[in-house]
């Protein structure tokens, strides 16, 4: 079976990375990576589509287990040169049920069928001549084939490794699965488009979808962290009480709820994120959103991500923090009805700086004699900077992860290291523009998709700046 | 496109019941639809809908929005009617003066209206003066302290303030509409059961000629249709009607007959100011409506994203078959050996290396044999066989740790063992020339592990 896409299966020796090149290239990072060999046991297929559509194919094979016996066999049917790969596939019909030969056959089928061969070695351990048989193998099949370099450890021997495989590959290249940025995934295509004059198009087409992907998956991070902000900016929960003074408890309890739900939107992000970058698996540790310490006098993650207190003051962000609430009576929302607010407010949570406060509970009277408390949207100046600190900084980590990689990531212990963050992305304009709109945020009802469009624009282009060469 | 597609389409979007696939399925599907992206939504929110959690908010929205607007409507008649009873009220001595009748038939729709058409205007403010001072707005607010006259669900409900403002100046429209009305049936109403003498009084100095003018210019709409239907100049001088002293202008008494002919202008006041031309506005009201609908449809929170998934190919690179999971069972290997043994051993092979490099491995850990050979690597099957013939004894077999135990080694050890000339074979996993061919107990392990796929009591490992 002749299929018409280009298609490349990834084979080599056990244990060299084949698992790992093949989980960054198709950003999939469900792919098991392990230091124990023959982990792969069946070829697995990871096509590029486009609305069902498929592109190109990669395959992630076994290694080769016994590579001198099957060479063996096709050199006892020694034929000429133009008939070699007969002989392999011919190979490969008499041995199907035979398991010894098991890894062999799911790696030969595939280029059997048309795919281009990508033989994958690790240039940190020294050549040796083990791999002459798997390469000569592969030339037997008259596949067109390129080798790739990877660097497992830091001890370079790549030099034996091109000079050996050179006498087999007309392209030998290099690609780090762990540290590949985009711009190298793309050269891996440009190389691969090369085995074959009929591939170039597709390969270049799917280059050219990488592209768009690329910009798909910051476009769904932007509107996904906008919607974050402006979720948590403009909730407003609400708490039924039957009294008509609000008790201590129900003040601690709507402010309790209100902080969970907070927490609830940023943790539904982060797992959202990861999964928009592929990241599904990827174990990823940050402390839950802090509350206390928004005054930024305390050396908490909050102090990394948000404004300081000069910075606050110099955007005039201080002042009306202690305003209290000014309820409009009769204009209230845009909701029918959303009843008539009757008193004031009860309480602001936080301390009396203006930094600490969250928000006013008020107390709200709908219909007759039914009150409930009232509490949100977000009053606290810094807290959008804290929110949008974090976010962007997780939404960095992520993206900029290799789907190779299987160690997990925590942030807060790198944050120390981190303190910088904020200036990469954070400058003094981008302050006043932001502001603008978390202040739409705060009072909700101006608030349409058009403006949070614009908004998303804004962090779109913020994490195009924190994302790697992308 | 009304209101209530609106509504649906903000609770299915709350509600977000779809995937990126089905919604990238759905835009591929609708291919008609790309790049009108109302339509889009619409039909969006119509195939998802019937998975939303009846009753669905547009129909409560909507037989809410009816209630209250038929009430007013009616409360708008009744008010209508008896207004017109009232300012037409004949008590068979003093004429009925036409001035409050045209005031209200007249100038109250004009002004209303334009009030009406600025407010059309500023639709898009959330505040405006204009709607505020509007009786449909407060009528909402009022019922809203009545208890529980509202379902919970739209009370919640947030509508954008263009929508709202057309959605008041609508029924503001309707409400009026059947005010006049009911001015128009009282008119009717009292013109046929009661024989009434129409008057005109002011405290103003006008002339007869000038309010001749007047009217003439206010029947301009229907005075070439049917001129009979504007009031002749004698007929408006007889009808002038002077509050002084009891007593009523001869005049008057003379031609009492024709004065009832005013009902025939006052209805035609009517039914064009108050309302043909509130009709128009209905309609102008309507259309706001619909386009207010349509735009307000774009600026609902999450249709950006929804078309963006509906109209952006879906890219996928990820496998769409599951990994077939690979659980080590083994771990650990008995057979292994700390130390070397006094003696040499009987023969020294080498796994996939070079002959003077296994001389230079052997020396330089100080060990020495009557017999080297290399295995595997390079070596043909064959070649490997003859070592094998060879072997006897105790064997150490050097392998570089770093390269994964293969098959092709355990076939090796397999046949080297049948040989029943050898009595032990040593594994030594060694590291490269520069790490002194020391190496680390994570590779060792790997060696460990494959060996104890195979247990074979001649075979040991050296650690
Ligand atoms: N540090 C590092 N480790 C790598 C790299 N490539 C592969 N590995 C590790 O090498 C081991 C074997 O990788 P795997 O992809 O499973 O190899 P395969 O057997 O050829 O499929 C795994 O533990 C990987 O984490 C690399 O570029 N850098
Ligand atoms: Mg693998």
């Amino acid at each position: 079976m002749i299929l018409s896409h280009p298609r490349f299966a990834v084979v080599g020796h056990p244990n060299k990375g084949k698992s790992s090149i093949v989980s960054a290239l198709a950003m999939d990072d469900s792919v098991q990576v392990s230091n124990t060999p023959g982990t792969t046991t069946k070829r697995r297929s990871f096509p590029l589509s486009v609305d069902g559509k498929i592109l190109y194919e990669l395959y992630d094979t076994p290694g080769f287990q016994r590579a001198r016996r099957v060479l063996a066999w096709l050199q006892k049917h020694e034929v000429r040169a133009d008939k070699k790969h007969e002989v392999v596939r011919a190979f490969i019909a008499e041995h199907k049920s035979d398991v010894r030969f098991n890894d062999e056959i799911e790696l030969l089928e595939p280029i059997m069928d048309g795919a281009g061969i990508i033989y994958v070695v690790d240039g940190s351990k020294p050549y040796g001549a083990e791999y002459e048989a798997e390469m000569e193998i592969l030339r037997w099949t008259g596949q067109p084939s390129m080798a790739l370099i990877n660097h497992i450890d830091s001890s370079d021997y790549s030099q034996e490794w091109k000079m050996a495989l050179g006498q087999y590959f007309k392209m030998v290249r290099t690609f780090n699965p762990m540290r590949a940025t985009f711009v190298h995934h793309i050269g891996i295509l440009e190389s691969m488009s090369q085995l074959k004059e009929e591939w170039i198009d597709d390969v270049k087409e799917s280059i050219i979808l990488f592209e768009q992907y690329q910009t798909q998956m910051i476009e769904r991070s932007a509107s996904l962290l906008a919607r974050l902000l402006y979720d948590s900016i403009s909730m407003v929960d609400k708490l039924s009480i039957d009294k008509d003074e609000a008790s201590k408890e129900d003040k601690e309890k709507i402010e309790g709820k209100y902080k969970d739900k907070l927490r609830g939107f940023e943790i539904d992000t982060q797992k959202r994120m990861k999964s928009i970058w592929k990241h599904q698996h990827l174990a990823i540790e940050q402390d839950i959103l802090p509350f206390n310490g928004l005054d930024l006098f305390s050396k908490e993650s909050a102090s990394v991500f948000g404004l300081t207190r000069k910075e606050l003051m110099l955007m005039g962000m201080t002042s009306g923090a202690m305003t209290g609430a000014t309820i409009d009576l009769l204009f209230i929302g845009h909701t029918f009805f959303i009843g008539g607010a009757i008193g004031a407010v009860v309480g602001a949570t936080g301390g009396y700086f203006g930094f600490d406060e969250l928000s006013d509970i008020k107390i709200l009277g709908q219909n007759l004699g039914k009150k409930y408390l009232e509490i949100g949207p977000m009053k606290n100046k810094n807290f959008p900077y804290i929110l949008l600190g974090r976010a962007l900084y997780h939404t960095s980590q992520i993206a900029n992860r290799s789907h190779a990689s299987r160690d997990k990531i925590d942030i807060d212990r790198h944050l120390d290291l981190e303190s910088v963050f904020r200036d990469k992305w954070l400058t003094d304009d981008l302050k006043n523009s932001l502001e603008k709109y978390h202040k739409k945020f705060r009072t909700s009802d101006e608030v349409e998709a058009e403006i949070l469009k614009e908004y998303d624009l804004m962090i779109k282009d913020i994490l195009r700046g924190l994302i790697n060469d992308r | 496109m009304n209101i209530n597609s609106y509504i649906d389409l903000y609770q299915v979007l709350e509600d977000n019941p779809t995937t990126i696939e089905d919604n990238r399925a759905f835009g591929l599907k609708h291919k008609s639809l790309r790049g009108k992206p109302q339509k889009q939504l619409l039909a969006w929110a119509d195939k998802y809908k019937s998975k939303l959690q009846k009753p669905l908010i547009s129909l409560s929205f909507s037989s809410y929005l009816y209630g209250i607007t038929i009430t007013l409507v009616i409360l708008a008649f009744i008010f209508g009617l008896f207004s017109g009873m009232g300012l037409l009220s004949y008590d068979g001595k003093e004429p009925v003066n036409i001035i409050y009748f045209i005031a209200m038939v007249v100038f109250l729709p004009i002004f209303t209206m334009t009030l009406t058409a600025l407010s059309m205007f500023r639709i898009n403010q959330t505040k405006s003066i204009l709607m505020h001072i509007s009786p449909a707005f407060w009528m909402e607010k009022i019922l809203g302290w009545l208890p529980s006259s509202i379902k919970d669900d739209i009370k919640e409900f947030k509508i954008n303030p263009l929508l709202t403002n057309w959605i008041i100046i609508k029924r503001s429209q309707l409400v009026a509409l059947s005010f006049s009305f009911g001015l128009f049936v009282a008119l009717l109403g009292v013109v046929v059961t009661q024989d009434i003498a129409f008057a005109w009084s002011t405290t103003i100095d006008i002339t007869p000629e000038t309010f001749h003018q007047f009217l003439y210019f206010i029947s301009a709409p229907w005075r070439y249709l049917f001129p009979s239907f504007v009031p002749s100049i004698e007929l408006i001088e007889h009808s002038q009607y002077f509050r002084l002293g009891d007593r009523l202008s001869p005049n008057i008494i003379s031609h009492a007959s024709s004065l009832g002919e005013w009902w025939r202008f006052l209805a035609f006041a009517t039914l064009f100011y108050a309302i043909v031309l509130r009709l128009l506005v209905l309609v102008v009201s309507h259309l706001g409506l619909r386009y207010a609908v349509s735009t307000s449809i774009l600026k609902l929170i999450g249709t950006n994203r929804l078309l963006r998934e509906i109209n952006q190919p879906i890219i996928n690179t990820n496998s769409t078959q599951q990994e077939a999971l690979f659980v080590p069972t083994h771990d650990g290997y008995e057979q292994t050996i700390e130390k070397f043994k006094e003696y040499d051993y009987d023969m020294i092979q080498g796994l996939g290396m070079r002959y003077d490099e296994l001389l230079v491995i052997s020396d330089s850990i100080g060990l020495s044999s009557p017999k080297h050979a290399i295995v595997g690597g390079s070596n043909s099957l064959d070649e490997d066989d003859k070592v094998i013939d060879d072997s006897s004894g105790d064997i150490l077999l050097f392998v570089k740790a770093w390269e994964p135990p293969m098959m092709d080694f355990v076939d090796y050890l397999a046949d080297l063992s049948i040989n029943d000339n050898v009595k032990k074979v040593i594994i030594m996993p060694i590291g490269t020339l520069e790490d002194d061919y020391k190496t680390t107990d994570t590779y060792i392990d790997i060696w460990a592990n494959k060996l104890s796929l195979s247990e074979d009591g001649k075979v040991w490992l050296k650690r």
